[in-house]
């Protein structure tokens, strides 16, 4: 089965490809000619991170000094300078030594927040001066200079009191536009269209391809897109039906109460690593975006960055029970009251399945706060190594919980129809919609607790760019390649595909020209911020995507289950499962720690990646 | 010939119990159809008939004996081919065809004076092609019958069919024995009539 699928696989793409093949054979002779050694590297020896911010309640700030050369160099004469240089100390005295490559020089600066309170504050407005309340902090800056060799160093500290608005509402309307606007509506409604299409091409059908817009003589059908648009017109324009002898004010809730819940469990899902507002062209070390990922200076590219992280996700998901179920309720209807019945009985079922699978990470990697997980594994590996079986259990118990196939049976609509029944138009809609953005989360939770979330695989790509120069070529060949042949192939399967082939092309022309550059300028192990946050954000798009397409595939491809089937899975098989998962987990990790191997109560990160990284080969 | 029966295990292996081997297998077909569909030039297996597409001429995939609406063909002269013997009418099983025959002059045969088909009750059968002795009706026009406003739009009269009409390839009068003492003998099962 599985080479028959590689050789249609193969059979398509050269068939797909045909003469375009023939292009490729310069660029791979091209590649393999020009390929040299990366640029000497000019900055052997640096402070990570690159600068330190302050708060008032900030605790002594760790900073490390890092040779990234070759041979020791001398570092020495520490001192901090500046405005405020009396308010800030280094807690630790260091002398002038060898600064030995691989083991960096750590100490922490201190800063004494008090000598910031109160006074006086020169006005916006010239020549008038504003008193600072007690509680208020003025701001201040210093230098922490060292010298490498006869090279000066110099970190700018920064103290700061930022207020409520810039340190929380600006940064999370910010991440709410991202995530929410730039990133779950575009793809919910792409998965309306994407659900028809993959459907179709699974089953041999063409699926929709006739919404179509003329521009001056141009007719533009992009592959059916536009059927999104068309979609939505339709359920605005239905009528707003309510059955004579429903509760309204339930009915008129209950597409609400669906969708809220679906769209609010996303504030825990980390979609990039962290975002550093004033050092976006900088080339960052991991140490100073960890700083923003603290809130100094950034912000975690995560909405809520709370520490109980995944039973908020518990307690959410719980609630979008109540949309199903109140729909079923209000609508006065007997077989709305069945779907309804059976939805909440399918999905309080498999909750329990799902929190005890996460039990298994929680064990391994220690953490409830999706952020801290992420970086866990990449510290480690991925948890779809070390938790294969979770993986499985989870994305099971996940695709019963959005009541989709093949665990349908609430909409079951052969049968019932489900608990929107009555619902029409846009609170249908709603409905549809919610089902949709569950599938999206999904995937992310998916994405972040076993996937690696933001991050590429093989630690090609880290906080400051690629791993080397010729990761970054080889990477964006294989990339380029395989979109740009994916485009040709799409622009032959259909002309109506035509638009969405030929941009597919441009963008795979566009990451080989790029690894082109870094072929000619060594460009790739040192990237600008901001194109780093762009990369994590895509790849943590790309995965979250293609596991939104693993669903609907398996959606088209199993049937439905029974309803007795359905319970016996969730309490006779992945229960069980899950809690011998549990025991599994807890017995490598026990007899890995009785052995000494790891550290039994691994107390930072390090630990934690070693508790792993041992649980991943017992 | 023995008959021998193939006694088919119904037991559940490891491999059925835990589901997965089976479930891979088949999202691993779905998989393949979906890519061969998306990246292979003409959609792969795809065979649907592009109906109703703006650049797309349906007729170009009608079968060569697609049934659209009648026509009667012509003689050498323009007249009417059809003689009004009454086989179409007979044998059609919605009975909408009505035929008045007249005479054509001459010592020829008759001609129909009116000959009217209702396409709302018209089957589309074709038995009415089969009958006809002569090549007079014909269905190969791959023209539906459009909608109309009105059921008496629907009932198609001679002049309608006529103008979808051409002059027949067939000789007049036919070639070969005369059909009439070659007939093989009459069917008794049609020798009942029905009506
Ligand atoms: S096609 Fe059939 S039903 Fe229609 S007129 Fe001919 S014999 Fe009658
Ligand atoms: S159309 Fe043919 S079968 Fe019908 S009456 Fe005329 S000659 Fe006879």
């Amino acid at each position: 089965m599985h080479a028959s699928f590689f050789a249609t696989l193969l059979s398509v793409l050269r068939r797909g490809m045909g003469p375009w093949s023939a292009l490729l054979l310069p660029w791979v002779l091209t590649l393999g000619a020009c390929a040299k050694d990366p640029a000497p590297e000019q900055v052997s020896v640096r402070a990570e991170p690159g600068s330190l911010i302050f708060h008032p309640d900030t605790e002594p700030l760790p900073i490390e000094v890092v040779n990234h050369g070759k041979r020791p160099v001398p570092v020495q004469g520490f001192q901090i300078t500046g405005n405020d240089w009396s308010s800030f100390s280094i807690v630790e005295p260091i002398n002038g030594q060898m600064l030995v490559p691989g083991r960096p020089l750590r100490f922490s600066v201190r800063v004494d927040a008090e000598t910031f309170r109160g006074g006086t504050l020169p006005s916006a407005v010239q020549g008038e001066t504003r008193e600072l309340g007690p509680d208020e902090f003025r701001e201040g800056e210093a230098v922490l200079a060292f010298r490498v060799g006869e090279e000066t160093h110099e970190v700018p500290l920064t103290f700061e009191d930022p207020s409520w608005v810039t340190a929380t509402l600006l940064p999370g309307l910010l991440k709410v536009v991202l995530l929410v606007l730039g990133f779950i509506m575009p793809l919910a409604s792409l998965l309306l269209w994407q659900e028809r299409k993959q459907s179709a091409m699974m089953q041999d059908r063409v699926g929709p391809n006739m919404a179509r817009i003329s521009l001056g003589g141009l007719t533009i059908r992009l592959w059916g897109l536009l059927h999104i648009a068309t979609d939505g017109l339709k359920m605005f324009f239905k009528e707003d039906f309510i059955p004579r002898r429903a509760h309204r004010a339930m009915y008129t809730l209950a597409p609400i109460m669906a969708l809220v819940p679906a769209l609010v469990v996303f504030a825990i899902v980390p979609f990039g690593d962290a975002l550093c507002y004033e050092r976006l062209l900088d080339v960052l070390a991991q140490a100073d975006v960890d700083q923003c990922a603290a809130g100094r200076g950034g912000t975690p590219l995560q909405i809520a960055h709370i520490d109980v992280g995944l039973l908020f996700y518990f307690a959410i998901a719980s609630l979008a029970t109540w949309g199903a179920t109140l729909a079923g309720w209000a609508s006065y209807n007997k077989w709305a009251i069945l779907g309804a019945l059976r939805a909440s009985a399918q999905m309080i079922s498999y909750e329990v399945a799902i929190g005890l699978t996460i039990v298994g990470a929680l064990l391994v990697y220690g953490t409830l706060e999706p952020h801290a997980l992420v970086h866990a594994q990449l510290d480690s590996a991925w948890g779809i190594l070390l938790q294969p079986v979770a993986f499985v259990l989870f994305f099971t118990a996940a695709i019963a919980e959005t009541k989709r196939a093949p665990f349908d049976l609430p909409e079951g609509e052969s049968e019932i129809v489900g608990y929107f029944i009555e619902y029409s138009g846009m609170r249908f809609g709603l409905f549809f919609l919610s089902e949709f953005i569950e599938i999206v989360f999904v995937s992310a939770l998916v994405t972040t607790l076993f996937l690696g979330g933001w991050a590429l695989p093989f630690e090609m790509f880290g906080a400051s760019g690629f791993a080397a120069p010729w990761v970054a070529q080889l990477f964006f060949t294989l990339v380029g390649l395989i979109i740009g042949a994916t485009g040709v192939a799409v622009w032959r399967a259909s002309k109506h595909a035509r638009f969405v082939g030929a941009t597919m092309l441009g963008v795979g022309v566009l990451h080989v020209c790029v690894a082109l550059f870094s072929l000619m300028t060594g460009w790739g192990s040192e990237v600008p911020h901001v194109v780093v946050v762009l990369v994590g954000m895509l790849t943590w798009g790309v995965k979250v995507f293609v596991l939104c397409w693993l669903q609907l595939l398996i959606r088209w491809t199993l049937p439905r289950f029974r309803y007795d089937q359905l319970m016996s899975l969730g309490w006779k098989g992945l229960l069980p499962l899950s809690l011998a998962n549990i025991a599994l987990t807890a017995i490598v990790i026990y007899a890995l720690s009785a052995a000494g191997t790891i550290d039994p109560e691994p107390t930072d990160a390090e630990g934690e990646a070693a508790a792993a990284q041992l649980g991943a080969t017992p | 010939m023995t008959i021998t029966v193939k006694k088919v295990s119904l037991k559940r292996t490891a491999s059925d119990q835990i589901y997965l081997p089976a479930i891979l297998k088949g999202l691993v077909t779905t998989a393949r159809h979906f890519f061969k569909n998306t990246l292979t030039k003409g959609m792969g297996d795809v065979d649907t008939i592009r109906y109703g597409e703006p650049d797309v001429n349906v007729e170009d995939y009608y079968p060569q004996r697609f049934r659209g609406v009648h026509r009667l063909m012509h003689r050498d002269d323009g007249s009417v081919r059809c003689v009004a013997c009454m086989c179409c009418s007979t044998v059609c099983p919605a009975r909408c065809i009505y035929i008045e025959a007249e005479d054509r002059g001459g010592d020829e045969e008759k001609a129909p004076k009116s000959f009217v088909i209702d396409e709302l009750k018209c089957v589309v059968c074709g038995f009415c092609v089969e009958a006809c002795p002569c090549d007079a009706i014909r269905m190969d026009t791959k023209a539906h019958m459009h909608p109309t406003e009105t059921r008496a739009d629907a009932v198609l009269g001679k002049l309608d069919l006529m103008k979808r009409g051409t002059q027949s390839v067939a000789h007049q009068g036919g070639v070969g024995a005369d059909f009439r003492t070659a007939a093989p003998k009459a069917d008794p099962r049609f020798e009942h009539d029905p009506r």
